[in-house]
C-alpha cells in the first residue's frame, strides 16, 4: 500500500512536468529540487483541508466510493512482477485477478456518482459505468492472444516465456492486440481522450465533482495508480516485463531498472496523448470500442489460434 | 402536489427563457422521465456567467434555455448619466476581448452625430489596432474551442500570441485590456517610433507560427474532425432569420461584412476577402476564423506600407455638445456586427445609448441549434457562437 501510494505520487508529478513542457511552461519548481517534492506538498495540504459532504448525499455511499476505488487499483500491483523473483504474489490466475479487480474499480465510479446526488457527478458515472463495461470487452480479448502464447495466466510465466532479447516479446507476434490494449487500457482507466466520466469541459470532473480533501485525493491517487498499473501491465504483457532487450545488458536482481525504464515510457506517452488531443464523444467512443476494436481481436485471435495449429502440426 | 391550476400555471412559465427550472412531470410510454440540469452560472465553460437550464434525455438535449443577466452592469443607463467622452471607457468594459473595436463604434456613432473630420492617420490607426484586436480575439477563441473538446494545450499556445499583442498594446496605449485609446475625434496618442517596425516583426513572425502552432496540428487531428463536423449545424435561412452575424453567420455561406458592406474608418483603402464557408457547422466557423486570421495580417501589412502621416486628433472643442439627433455607428467586431445608437437631446451627456452587442444576437443560437445534440456537443457550439460575457450582459 506504501508503495503503491508512493508510485501514485511519482505519477502526478511526472504528469505535471510533462504537462509543463509540452505547454511551454516548467511545471512545479517550488517546492524542494526542481519541484520535486510536490507531491508530499499536495498530501499534506489536502490532509489538512476539510472534508466536504453534499447536504443531500448519501453520507455512506459517498465516503465508501474513494476506497472502493482504490483498494483494487492498489492490490493489483500485487501480482505485479517487478523483477526476477520480485513479486508479492505469483498467483496462477494472476490475469484473472487483474481483470476482476479492474472492473471492480467501475463500482467506486457508480459509488461516487450515486451517492453524491449531483446530477454532474450522476451523469460522469453513468458514463463510467457504459464506458469501463465495454472497454473491458476489447481489453479481455486482447489478453487471449498472450495467453494462448504462453500458455499460463500467471504473470510471471508471460513474463518468462519472453525471455531472450526484445525479439521474443509479445509486441511483435501480438502487435494489433498490443495496440487495442493500449487504447483499452487508456479507456479503461480514464485518460484522454476517454476521459468522459471526467469530461472537465462539459460535466466538470464528473462523478469525483462534490469530492474534497482527502476523499479527493483517494480518487486521484487511485486512478494514478491505475493509470500505472495500465502502463505497467502493457510492459508485462507485451514488452517483455522485467526482461533486458538483449541477453548482454541482464543485471539479474537488478533487472527492475528495465521494467521501470519500460513502464516509464509507456507513461510518458499516455501522458502525452493527453496533453495533445481533445476528447472524444460517448457515441463515438462506444463506435470505437465495440465497432473497430472488439473485430480487429477477434480476428487477430483466429489468426493467432490458426498459426499455433500450423505451427504445431508440422 | 401541485393543483392543476397550478400545474397549467407552471407550465406555462416553463415556456422558452422563462429563468425557472421547472419539472413538467412529462414522462414517455416507458415511464421514463426527463432530467433537469443547471449549467452555470459557475461553470468553467460557459464564457463568463452564462446559465443553461437543459433538459435532458439520457445525454441527448431537450431543450436549452440560455439564461443571461448574472453580469449585468447597467452600461446604458450609466452612459447617460456621463459626459460624452467620458463613456469610451465604459464601453471598453462591454466585449473585454474585443476591447478596440466597443471603443471605435461608439466613437463612429459620436462622429456620426458631429458629422467630424477624423484625420487619415487616425483612421488607419484606428484599423491598424482593430486588425490586431481581432487577431488576439480569434486565435484564443480558436484556443477555447479545443479546450471545451478537451485538449487543455492549444490554449497556452493561443494566450502566448495574445500575450505578444496585448505588450504592442501595451506600448501604443499604456493599458493591456483596458486601453480607453479610440476616442471622439481620433485616438489617444500617436504611436510611439518604434512600433510600426515591431508590429511588422510581429505579423511576419506570427505568420509562420501559424500554421505550424495552429493549423496544422488542429485541422487534420481525427478526433477534432469527429466532434465538429456537422456539429451544430444551421442552415443559410436559420442564421439570417437569428439576426447572428460575423464567422457564425459566414460559415453558413452568407457573405456579409461590415467592413466591406458599409466600409467604414480606413477599410475603403485596404485589400482584403471575405471568407464564407458552406457547412454552417462548428468545423466550418473554425475555418473561416482562422482565414480571417490570415485576413488580418494582409490588413495590417497594407495599413503598415501605407501608414499615412499628420495629426491623430480632430479638433472637436473642449466640450463635445452635439445638437439634438441621433447618430449610428457600426463596426465588424471578432464576433459579428456591433452597433451603436446614441440619441442627443442637445446637453453633453447623451440622451440615450444603445449597443446592439454580436454576444447577445448571436446568443439566439443556442435555443435553436442545441436540442437534438448531445450534451458534450454543446461546448463546441459555445465556441462557434463564442460570446463574452461583458457583451451579452452589458
Amino acid at each position: 500500500m506504501f508503495l503503491v501510494l508512493n508510485l501514485a505520487a511519482v505519477f502526478t508529478i511526472a504528469e505535471r512536468k510533462v504537462a509543463g513542457y509540452i505547454q511551454l511552461r516548467y511545471g512545479p519548481n517550488r517546492v524542494g529540487p526542481r519541484g520535486l517534492l510536490q507531491p508530499a506538498a499536495d498530501v499534506f495540504k489536502l490532509f489538512s483541508k476539510e472534508n466536504v459532504s453534499p447536504t443531500r448525499s448519501d453520507i455512506w455511499i459517498f465516503l465508501a466510493a474513494p476506497i472502493a476505488m482504490f483498494i483494487p487499483a492498489a492490490l493489483v500491483w500485487m501480482v505485479v512482477p517487478f523483477a526476477p523473483n520480485a513479486v508479492v504474489a505469483d498467483l496462477n490466475i494472476a490475469l484473472l485477478f487483474f481483470i476482476s479487480m479492474t472492473s471492480i474499480g467501475a463500482l467506486g465510479v457508480i459509488m461516487a456518482g450515486y451517492g453524491s446526488r449531483s446530477t454532474f457527478s450522476l451523469l460522469g458515472a453513468l458514463r463510467g459505468a457504459a464506458q469501463m463495461i465495454s472497454y473491458e470487452v476489447p481489453l479481455i480479448l486482447s489478453l487471449l492472444g498472450v495467453i494462448m502464447l504462453s500458455g499460463s495466466l500467471s504473470l510471471v510465466s508471460i513474463v518468462d516465456a519472453q525471455g531472450g532479447g526484445f525479439w521474443h516479446w509479445n509486441l511483435w507476434l501480438q502487435l494489433p492486440m498490443f495496440i487495442v490494449f493500449y487504447i483499452a487500457g487508456l479507456a479503461e482507466v480514464k485518460r484522454v481522450p476517454f476521459d468522459l466520466p471526467e469530461g472537465e469541459s462539459e460535466i466538470v470532473g464528473g462523478f469525483m465533482v462534490e469530492y474534497s480533501g482527502m476523499t479527493w485525493a483517494l480518487i486521484q491517487a487511485s486512478e494514478f495508480a491505475s493509470m500505472g498499473l495500465m502502463a505497467a501491465m502493457n510492459v508485462t504483457l507485451f514488452l517483455g516485463g522485467w526482461q533486458p532487450p538483449i541477453d548482454a545488458l541482464d543485471f539479474g536482481n537488478f533487472n527492475w531498472i528495465w521494467f521501470g525504464l519500460k513502464t516509464a515510457l509507456i507513461t510518458f506517452t499516455f501522458q502525452w496523448i493527453r496533453w495533445s488531443v481533445p476528447r472524444l464523444r460517448m457515441d463515438q467512443l462506444m463506435d470505437l470500442g465495440w465497432k473497430i476494436l472488439v473485430p480487429v481481436c477477434l480476428v487477430w485471435l483466429f489468426v493467432t489460434a490458426g498459426a499455433m495449429l500450423v505451427l504445431q502440426g508440422f | 402536489m401541485l393543483s392543476e391550476e397550478r400545474r397549467v400555471e407552471s407550465a406555462a412559465l416553463s415556456g422558452r427563457a422563462s429563468g425557472r427550472l421547472t419539472n413538467p412531470d412529462v414522462r414517455d410510454e416507458f415511464g421514463l422521465e426527463t432530467l433537469d440540469m443547471n449549467m452555470g452560472p459557475q461553470h468553467p465553460a460557459m464564457h463568463g456567467l452564462l446559465r443553461l437550464i437543459l433538459e435532458l434525455d439520457g445525454e441527448t438535449v431537450v431543450r436549452c434555455d440560455p439564461v443571461m443577466g448574472y453580469l449585468h452592469r447597467c452600461q446604458e443607463k450609466i452612459a447617460e448619466n456621463r459626459m460624452y467622452p467620458a463613456v469610451v471607457p465604459l464601453t471598453d468594459r462591454l466585449d473585454y476581448f474585443a476591447n478596440m473595436h466597443m471603443e471605435h463604434g461608439y466613437c463612429l456613432a459620436v462622429e456620426d452625430m458631429l458629422d467630424a473630420e477624423i484625420p487619415p492617420r487616425a483612421d488607419a490607426i484606428r484599423v491598424l489596432m482593430s486588425e490586431l484586436m481581432r487577431l488576439a480575439s480569434h486565435i484564443p477563441s480558436i484556443g477555447f474551442l479545443m479546450l471545451e473538446l478537451g485538449a487543455f494545450t492549444p490554449i497556452l499556445y493561443s494566450f502566448r500570441e495574445r500575450e505578444r499583442i496585448q505588450t504592442i498594446f501595451e506600448a501604443v496605449t499604456g493599458a493591456r485590456m483596458m486601453f480607453h485609446y479610440i476616442r471622439i475625434g481620433g485616438v489617444k496618442a500617436d504611436l510611439p517610433e518604434d512600433i510600426p517596425q515591431r508590429i511588422w516583426e510581429y505579423i511576419e513572425g506570427l505568420e509562420s507560427r501559424f500554421q505550424e502552432d495552429f493549423v496544422n496540428l488542429i485541422s487534420g487531428n481525427e478526433i477534432f474532425i469527429a466532434r465538429t463536423r456537422g456539429v451544430g449545424k444551421m442552415t443559410q435561412e436559420q442564421a439570417v432569420e437569428m439576426g447572428v452575424t460575423g464567422p457564425a453567420l459566414r460559415c453558413t455561406g452568407v457573405d456579409f461584412d461590415i467592413r466591406r458592406d458599409y466600409p467604414y474608418s480606413w477599410y475603403p483603402n485596404v485589400e482584403f476577402d471575405v471568407i464564407t464557408d458552406t457547412e454552417g457547422d462548428v468545423a466550418a466557423s473554425y475555418r473561416v476564423r482562422i482565414a480571417e486570421c490570415l485576413q488580418s495580417i494582409r490588413i495590417i501589412k497594407q495599413v503598415l506600407e501605407n501608414l499615412p502621416e499628420g495629426e491623430v486628433m480632430a479638433d472637436l472643442g473642449r466640450r463635445i455638445r452635439p445638437a439634438e439627433g441621433e447618430g449610428f455607428g457600426r463596426v465588424e467586431s471578432p464576433r459579428g456586427e456591433y452597433a451603436v445608437h446614441v440619441v442627443s437631446d442637445g446637453s453633453d451627456t447623451p440622451y440615450r445609448v444603445h449597443y446592439r452587442d454580436p454576444s447577445f444576437c448571436n446568443m439566439q443560437l443556442l435555443q435553436e441549434i442545441v436540442p437534438g445534440h448531445y450534451l458534450p456537443d454543446i461546448m463546441p457550439i459555445m465556441g462557434l457562437v463564442d460570446p463574452v460575457s461583458g457583451g451579452w450582459d452589458k
